[in-house]
């Protein structure tokens, strides 16, 4: 099991080097410089010490400048792998500095004038925390009803669930985020439009609490809701499989509880692909709580995503698109052990 | 099966006891009609209701979106048109009152309604009377105009007003840019409670969202009319308003008191006109009444206290005036509509050249340019004319213009013959008048992009024009069932495109890993992976982000993104693909192919390939839906296709706050039904195909 879990550890370290430099390639192909627009800043603050100062020497001090910058940054070459090796911090820069994200440095953002890192900080929390509390919300939800439409398959409701299901996963989110604020906003007035807690108001404790609750309440609504149309089939789908097995129908005949067959048998072997779903939905969520953050107005990471694309904040974008590709690794590697302990073959065959 | 009664029954019995079944028997029993595995397939596919439902949905959608455009000539992406902003769906822009039908006296409209006069003196509005965000119904006409006997009425944006025979000037609508002021209880308990129904809230959000809500607006009506009645206002804080009255004083230009309190000599008024949110009233004495916002019109303070004019008319941004000279027209600003033409189409001269001495005797303006009538019956035009504009048609020898009326960008023309014409944009078909109209006419009216006939007993002899729209208008004045179809043929296009790279890679990869197995798989298989961690939705924004930095045309833009997409969903087709190759790679058929010499990639592809079409198939059918989808997200969250081409995702764009959703509900409603819709469908399409195919589930069953 160790060496299982080893390899696939090395696996995803692999990837992960492959992904940031597609991903530092890419950023490379925007003209964001930061050491030309560092370099262009401190010529300003300069300015009253240069009025003197011809253009050419402007020039000239200025190309000081900016070579200068290029080498703390470590940009100073054409060398699109030395800039990645620096950049992720494994090669000093032009003075023998190591300061890439191995370092902690993950650069700055020209738009919010902070590091990255504490720009990222609060949003990350708050992404988190709605994507951890949808997940609860929704598996609460879709593994009862899809086990209970599994047993009773082929019957009415049954096939209401089916279509109902379709069409949860066929609507777009931003179409059932747009229909729920209607509803519960603009008809029945239940819940705010959108915002984290009450403007001006600076509550502590409970009330703090019960506060974000309830701003926070429509956006896990609408959260929930999107997810359950694909859990619920797939839960279903699962445990039809497992009902159908071989064990099943011995223990139906040596006379074990319908109960017991279902919670107890059944459960379990459906409980395999289950798990894979249950970690690559928090995943995708994650991905796809960035519409509903935008949309609710939550401070969230994808809202700050968007909002750095928007305001071409790239070195922000670098990190949370990291972060994102992280999570689903990380994720990847945790469906696999799983795998690994509840499947005794596929340990085996690694 | 039929139904046999009971003697022929026994008969069968008798005879199968003692003489051996029938052959008619054994052939229904034993020999089944054989099919295809696609037959049955279809088969299938048609003894499930839903889906067949769901695929004529679909069929239906590709048909409108891909062959709808070609009935909409005149539709362009970037229309805009300030007049019809928010335009809730209607048809009945042109659906005169019949009561009106039979006695009409004058008829104007300037935004998205028409009001109508009846020789009686009583007032009828129709068209979308909803306005805005206002919360005001315009088509409720207080009970003291219908009770008085109105002898002028005209429209403007979003309020009516009307001067009684008496002399008594109403006016109802909104007033919030100053368009009248009333003492009237009715009107004043109408806009106090459509002020209630929107919110501070929502007038904050509007404005955040650039609609144009006007916030302290509301007081400053209430306010104004303070100065005139003091029996109403009463209750409001005064100190407030005087503080309102000081900053929002300088772009309103009050309604005169005489006006409001007293009354205007009837007999004397030569005109009332109604601009965007102004008004003017032309004495015959020259004396002209103007009042309304004047950040509307950039030149009002040139009219206020104006004497001598013969003529006015308001085009979009100029109040456009002619004086007793009559040489040229009257804007208070110099070079503004000094070039003048003899038609639409041909070229323009300096005015005094061109005049030649003649005088101008009336103009009528549209939101862009004016026409005006010479005192030896010629026209004249002036101003910006877009290249659509359909030209005059040409008069005959002798024939003169008798009336002429002009719509946002149209003019309708009586002629001494008889004959009704119409020329100038032509965008919303107002330029189509029927043939029957010849020779019965007596008067015209036009307004915004109606005209209507009316004969000498002043009955409606014909209408033509912008009937409504059917599912309303958005925030720039475009018809939404029109940009939904366009949008609809972008969405599917971009879809299919995307969904036809990805299923290329992927049947390439998948075919390729699964056939040869060993190292290919394995680094096919990582790079799929790494592909498949990418997680979706961030990295295809990142990607359409850094894409609208680059210095590259929309379409390529588009194509781009169709890429993108493609590129990011193949991995779960080449997976689903190599599974099956290897289970087909060993088989008999393929066996005996290798046996004959056939070359590997043959194999994969011309052997293997033909066998798992039906699974891919199903997967290309979600992967559109799902193809789609992302595309709108993007497009919704203002990455992928932008204004003005239209898709269904950026078309929900503007949705993104409650007012909108809540007032303009038309703006997000159809168009999500149709995205909501379409990709329901295909999903039930795509599903029941993977239930059919599938030779387990009838056991399921």
């Amino acid at each position: 099991m160790g060496k299982y879990i080893l390899k696939r550890i090395g696996y995803m370290l692999a990837v992960l080097v492959v992904l940031s430099f597609i991903l530092f390639l890419i950023y490379n192909l925007v003209p964001n410089n930061r050491a030309y627009t560092d370099a262009k800043a401190e010529m300003t603050t300069m300015k009253t010490r240069l009025r003197n100062a011809s253009e050419a020497e402007k020039e000239k001090m200025f190309e000081d400048l900016y070579v200068e910058y290029q080498r703390k940054y470590g940009t100073d070459t054409k060398n699109m792998v030395v800039k990645y090796l620096r950049w992720i911090g494994f090669m000093p820069n032009y003075y023998g500095e190591y300061s890439g994200l191995i370092q902690g440095d993950f650069g700055y953002s020209y738009e919010l004038k902070d590091d990255v890192i504490n720009v990222v900080k609060q949003p990350m929390k708050n992404t988190v925390f709605i994507n951890i509390f949808a997940t609860i919300l929704a598996l609460g939800i879709t593994i009862p009803l899809g086990i209970v439409c599994a047993v009773k398959k082929g019957s009415k409701g049954d096939q209401v669930m089916q279509v109902v299901t379709i069409i949860g996963y066929s609507l777009p989110s931003f179409v059932t985020a747009i229909l729920f604020v209607w509803i519960f906003c603009s008809l029945l007035g239940i819940f705010p439009p959108s915002g984290m807690k009450t403007p001006g108001s600076n509550y502590t404790g409970w009330k703090w609490f019960t506060d974000r609750m309830y701003y926070m309440a429509l956006p896990l609504i609408t959260m929930t809701f999107c997810s359950l149309g694909s859990m619920t089939r797939y839960v279903r789908a699962s445990m039809i499989d497992a009902l159908s097995l071989d064990c099943i129908r011995t223990a139906r005949a040596k006379g074990v509880t319908e109960k017991a067959v279902i919670y107890s048998h059944a459960w379990r072997n459906a409980l395999i692909p289950i798990v894979t779903l249950v970690v690559g939905w928090f995943l995708g969520i994650f991905g796809g709580s960035l519409m509903f953050e935008n949309i609710f107005g939550i401070n969230g990471m994808g809202k700050l995503m968007i909002q750095s694309l928007r305001t071409q904040d790239f070195d922000v974008v670098v990190l949370l698109q990291l972060f994102y590709v992280a999570i689903s690794l990380i994720g990847n590697l945790i469906i696999d052990i799983v795998y690994g302990l509840v499947d005794p073959r596929v340990r085996v065959s690694a | 099966m039929k139904k046999k009664n009971f003697f022929s029954r026994m008969c069968g019995w008798v005879r199968r006891a003692f003489f051996g079944g029938s052959r008619e028997l054994a052939n229904s029993v034993d020999v089944e009609e054989v099919v295809t595995p696609i037959q049955q397939i279809i088969r299938n596919f048609m003894e499930r209701k839903l889906a067949v439902g769901a695929l004529c949905v679909v069929i239906g959608m590709f048909l409108l979106v891909f062959i709808g455009p070609l009935f909409m000539p005149k539709y362009y992406d970037s229309y805009t048109e300030v007049t019809q902003k928010n335009v809730a769906p209607t048809l009945s822009m042109m659906k005169v009152p019949s009561e009106l039908k039979n006695d009409i006296k004058m008829i104007d409209s300037y935004g998205s309604f028409s009001v109508g006069l009846s020789n009686a003196g009583k007032v009828y509005v129709w068209g979308a009377t909803q306005l805005g965000t206002t919360g005001i119904n315009i088509g409720e006409i207080p009970e003291s105009v219908q009770n008085d006997k109105i002898a002028y009425v005209a429209a403007g944006i979003d309020h009516i007003i009307a001067i009684s025979e008496t002399g008594k000037v109403y006016g109802w609508g909104s007033n919030k840019h100053g368009q009248y002021v009333t003492t009237d209880k009715e009107v004043l308990e109408m806009l106090e409670e459509a002020e209630e129904s929107v919110s501070d809230e929502d007038a904050a959000l509007l404005e955040e969202a650039g609609v144009s809500a006007a916030e302290e607006s509301s007081e400053e009506g209430a306010e104004v009319e303070e100065a005139a009645a003091e029996e109403v206002a009463a209750e409001v804080e005064e100190t407030k308003e005087i503080d309102k009255a000081v900053s929002v004083g300088e772009n309103i230009i009050p309604m005169p008191t005489e006006l409001v309190t007293g009354t205007i000599d009837v007999a004397n008024v030569k005109k009332l006109v109604c601009g965007y949110q102004c008004t003017a009233i032309l004495m015959n004495d020259g004396k002209l009444y103007i009042w309304g916002n004047t950040n509307a019109y950039q030149n009002i303070n040139s009219f206020v206290d104006k004497d001598g004019l013969i003529d006015i008319d308001f085009t979009l941004n100029y109040i456009v005036g002619l004086t007793e000279q009559g040489t040229s027209v009257y804007t208070g600003k110099r070079g503004l509509y000094d070039q003048y033409r003899a038609n639409i189409n041909s070229s323009a001269k300096a005015s005094k050249k061109f005049l030649n001495g003649r005088k101008i005797t009336s103009i009528y303006a549209t939101n862009n340019h004016l026409c005006g009538l010479l005192d030896d019956g010629s026209l004249f035009f002036a101003g910006n004319f877009p290249q659509d504009s359909v030209p005059m048609p040409q008069l005959h020898e002798g024939e003169t213009i008798e009336q002429l009326a002009a719509g946002t960008y149209h003019y309708t023309a009586l002629t001494s013959e008889g004959r009704v014409l119409s020329w100038g944009g032509s965008t919303l078909n107002q330029t189509d008048v029927p043939a029957d109209v010849n020779g019965k006419t007596a008067k015209i009216f036009a307004g915004a992009f109606q005209s209507y006939a009316v004969d000498s007993n002043n009955a409606l002899v014909g209408k033509w024009g912008l009937k409504g729209y059917l599912f309303g208008t958005d925030g720039y004045g475009a018809d939404i069932f029109q940009r939904i179809i366009q949008g609809g043929k972008m969405t599917m296009t971009i879809g299919a495109v995307a969904v036809i790279i990805s299923t290329i890679i992927g049947i390439i990869v998948g075919c390729l890993s699964g056939y040869f197995g060993g190292a290919v798989d394995i680094i096919l298989m990582r790079v799929a992976e790494i592909f498949a961690a990418i997680p979706f939705l961030p990295f295809a924004l990142i990607l359409s982000a850094i894409m609208a930095q680059m210095d590259i045309s929309e379409n390529e833009k588009i194509f781009i993104l169709m890429a993108i997409l493609g590129i990011l969903t193949w991995t779960g087709l080449a997976r689903m693909v190599r599974g099956q190759v290897l289970v087909a790679r060993e088989n008999e058929y393929v066996t005996a192919a290798k046996a004959m010499g056939v070359r590997e990639g043959r194999i994969a592809f011309r052997h293997i390939l033909p066998n798992i079409v039906s699974i891919i198939f199903v997967t290309l059918t979600l992967d559109f839906a799902t193809c789609m989808l992302t595309e709108s997200s993007l497009s919704y969250l203002g990455f992928g296709v932008t204004y003005p081409r239209p898709t269904w995702g950026n078309m929900l764009n503007g949705a993104n706050n409650s007012t909108i959703i809540k007032n303009y509900w038309w703006q997000w409603v159809f168009t999500s039904l149709f995205l909501a819709v379409t990709c329901i469908c295909i999903n039930i399409v795509g599903d029941t195909l993977r239930d059919v195919m599938d030779p387990k589930s009838d056991r399921d069953k």
